[in-house]
């Protein structure tokens, strides 16, 4: 009896079934290609995609609270500009310090944002499709559509090259984010709020939860992960140009969706993000692998992400289905 | 206003001068000859003439922007329309640089566009559950990676005869074909919004989909007509696209979505659902258009075009929601005084 209780659990929990998924997946591509499981292999993956895992991490409290932020990626490309330019004019060259004012443009820029959504009653998918214009522009605008090259980046780009206890430190900021965000979206009163202001607005503020303010505070973390991600893409890839990321924040949305967040709010949690942001990257890092043309890519990455979508429909539909039969009893 | 019983019982009549100018439609013609103003003062240049030339190149886009409004309305939304513009044009070149003649073309650019259309639709009405932001950013992704496939490597393609497109892109005296066809047809999406049932039952669905349901609504069917339209709205601009640029690449019609959207919100269209006119909408994208073709006049570059549309479609929601916040705060003021 509790042994099936157990399986009922299990197999009902999404990210259990999304675990399975991508291991499954890890294990084909495995024996089609075994150059896929190496450590190198896998670094390489993680690195290159520990700047979309970051930005998933926000967007699930973005779209936790009910809002949707497109503009993640000209928030991110602004920031890491900035961070290009400060080093191209020799200005600031200590590697810290322009994290943090990667950090502090993107902070800002998601008060903007969340003080328009909040205070201004706009519609978020309107707010940020405004704003991904206006970043974009102003880093195209800062930059005088100029790049920041290699040669211009100095000490900068050796921050993704290093490693600290044996991981590579963009790495490791990425598992950091996570963990940070695990306990924080589980075990902290701040976290909590955030899943009542998503499930449903109106009560949490009768409860006494100030709805607009939560909504604030998460676009402006989602402002300060996107600057964040901005400078870490920067040294990543080794150079800033005011059109890098374009069009990815639709990987980070996928990402979430994959990871079983619901686009209503109130519904999602980090380790489903995290699956779902790994199912990504192994997508990615996988299609060359098993022989698919690079041409061919896009398709298969927008048809893998939609069949995942409608397993989840068809597994929540089974899952309600079950609960129904079970109150008739 | 229309009181709770949904009677007019406003002591003003409904059409009244300052009711047709302080709308928001009244609002958008003023902004519309500010913005004509603005150009013709900016660039010498600025001229009828030259405006009815430069023209084509931006009316593709408000192809789509009459069925957006159609399915922002309903409180849905697509973002796939950029890459079936991609789709279908990079098809329709293929099949004429194989030596098909115009007449098969154009049907099957148009029928390719619409069956893209008509798979958002089955997928959005079999799967209710599933959000149309996520459903149409994966078609999109499938859309564009099709076309990314169908060129090759290259990456582009462009037409080897450009004979037949460039009847499309002919004139009657000054007047482009495309501005012609755009007029028209505005006309008839803007009568079928206001004046039909059909019109009418978009507006019940988007202001709450269950109640449009229990009264009788066929909404699914409604939503797999609309977003087959579409597609078909998107195979149309994608044949206008295509007399003028000659050729498709991988970055054909990306970026159509936002600016489409742009545009209806704008003019007005709520993207919640059930609010929003179609003139509104296309008096905002001729706003856009106007601006467009003044700043490039003056060889504007096309990223502060970018940031200043952004600004404008975010002050375009801002404004009337502040000024119900400071009327509402009037009003506690007068409550409390009283």
């Amino acid at each position: 009896m509790k042994k099936e209780a157990l399986f009922k659990k299990m197999s009902g929990s999404q990210e259990i079934v999304l675990t399975l998924v991508l291991i499954l997946l890890c294990v084909i591509i495995q024996i089609k290609s075994p150059s896929f499981l190496t450590m190198t292999s896998i670094n390489d993956m993680l690195k290159n995609n520990a700047v979309i895992m970051l930005l998933a991490l926000g967007m699930l409290c973005v779209l936790l609270v009910g809002g949707i932020d497109i503009s993640v990626t000209s928030t991110s490309a602004l920031s890491g500009m900035i961070v290009g330019l400060l080093l191209k004019y020799n200005i600031i060259e200590n590697t810290l310090v322009l994290f943090l004012i990667a950090i502090g443009v993107g902070c800002i820029c998601g008060v903007l944002i969340g003080v328009i959504i909040s205070k201004g009653k706009v519609p978020p998918i309107i707010a940020t499709m405004g704003f991904m214009y206006i970043y974009r522009g102003l880093a195209y605008v800062l930059s005088n559509n100029q790049w920041a090259s290699a040669a211009d980046l100095g000490n900068f780009k050796n921050f993704a090259l290093g490693k600290f206890l044996g991981i590579n430190n963009v790495i490791l900021i990425a598992v950091i984010s996570y963990i940070i965000f695990f306990v924080v979206m589980k075990w902290t009163a701040y976290g909590r709020k955030i899943y009542a202001v998503g499930s449903n607005s109106e009560a949490a503020a009768i409860s006494g939860i100030n709805a607009a303010l939560i909504k604030l505070t998460v676009y402006t973390i989602m402002g300060g992960l996107c600057g964040l991600g901005g400078a870490l893409a920067v040294s990543v890839y080794s150079s800033a140009q005011p059109n890098m990321m374009y069009g990815q924040e639709m990987n980070v949305i996928a990402a979430c969706v994959i990871g079983g967040v619901s686009m209503n709010g109130g519904r999602g949690s980090v380790q489903g993000v995290l699956i779902g942001a790994l199912m990504m990257a192994v997508i990615n890092k996988a299609l060359p692998l098993v022989g698919i043309d690079s041409i061919a890519q896009n398709t298969v990455q927008g048809a893998i992400i939609m069949v995942v979508i409608v397993l989840n429909v068809l597994m929540q539909r089974s899952t309600f289905k079950n609960s129904l039969k079970r109150r008739e009893m | 206003m229309a009181g709770k019983s949904g009677r007019n019982i406003s002591a003003e009549p409904q059409n009244s001068l300052k009711n047709t100018v302080f709308s928001w439609e009244g609002i958008l013609v003023l902004i519309f000859i500010a913005v004509n103003v603005f150009c013709a003062f900016l660039s010498p240049n600025y001229k009828i003439t030259n405006i009815l030339r430069e023209m084509p190149k931006y009316l593709a886009e408000i192809f789509i922007m009459f069925p957006m409004v159609y399915v922002l309305v309903m409180g849905d939304i697509d973002i796939s329309v950029g890459s079936i513009v991609c789709l279908s044009a990079t098809l329709a070149c293929m099949a004429s640089n194989a030596g098909v003649p115009l007449l098969v073309v154009l049907p099957l650019c148009l029928a390719i566009a619409t069956i893209c259309g008509l798979i958002n639709g089955l997928i959005l009405t079999k799967f209710q559950e599933l959000p149309a932001m996520i459903v149409t950013l994966a078609t999109q992704i499938v859309f564009r990676g099709i076309a990314e496939i169908a060129l090759g490597s290259g990456g582009s393609i462009s037409l080897s005869s450009t004979k037949d497109f460039k009847i499309l892109a002919g004139k009657i005296g000054p007047v482009p074909y495309v501005f012609i066809l755009v007029a028209i047809i505005a006309v008839v999406f803007a009568l079928i919004l206001a004046r039909t049932s059909f019109g009418r039952k978009l507006y019940a669905i988007g202001s709450n989909s269950e109640t449009a349901r229990y009264s009788g609504i066929h909404v699914q069917k409604i939503r797999l007509i609309i977003y087959t339209l579409t597609g078909f709205m998107a195979g149309v601009c994608a044949v206008f696209l295509t007399s003028v640029l000659y050729g498709a690449n991988t970055t054909t019609g990306s970026g159509f979505e936002m600016d489409v959207i742009a545009m209806a919100v704008f003019g007005g269209v709520s993207t919640a659902g059930g609010k929003g006119k179609m003139i509104g909408a296309v008096i905002s994208a001729f706003i856009i258009t106007c601006l467009r073709i003044g700043l490039g006049l003056i060889n504007v570059n096309s990223q502060i075009i970018l940031i200043i549309l952004g600004a404008l479609l975010i002050i375009a929601v801002l404004l009337p929601n502040i000024a119900a916040l400071i009327n509402n705060m009037k009003k506690m003021a007068a409550k409390r005084a009283a």
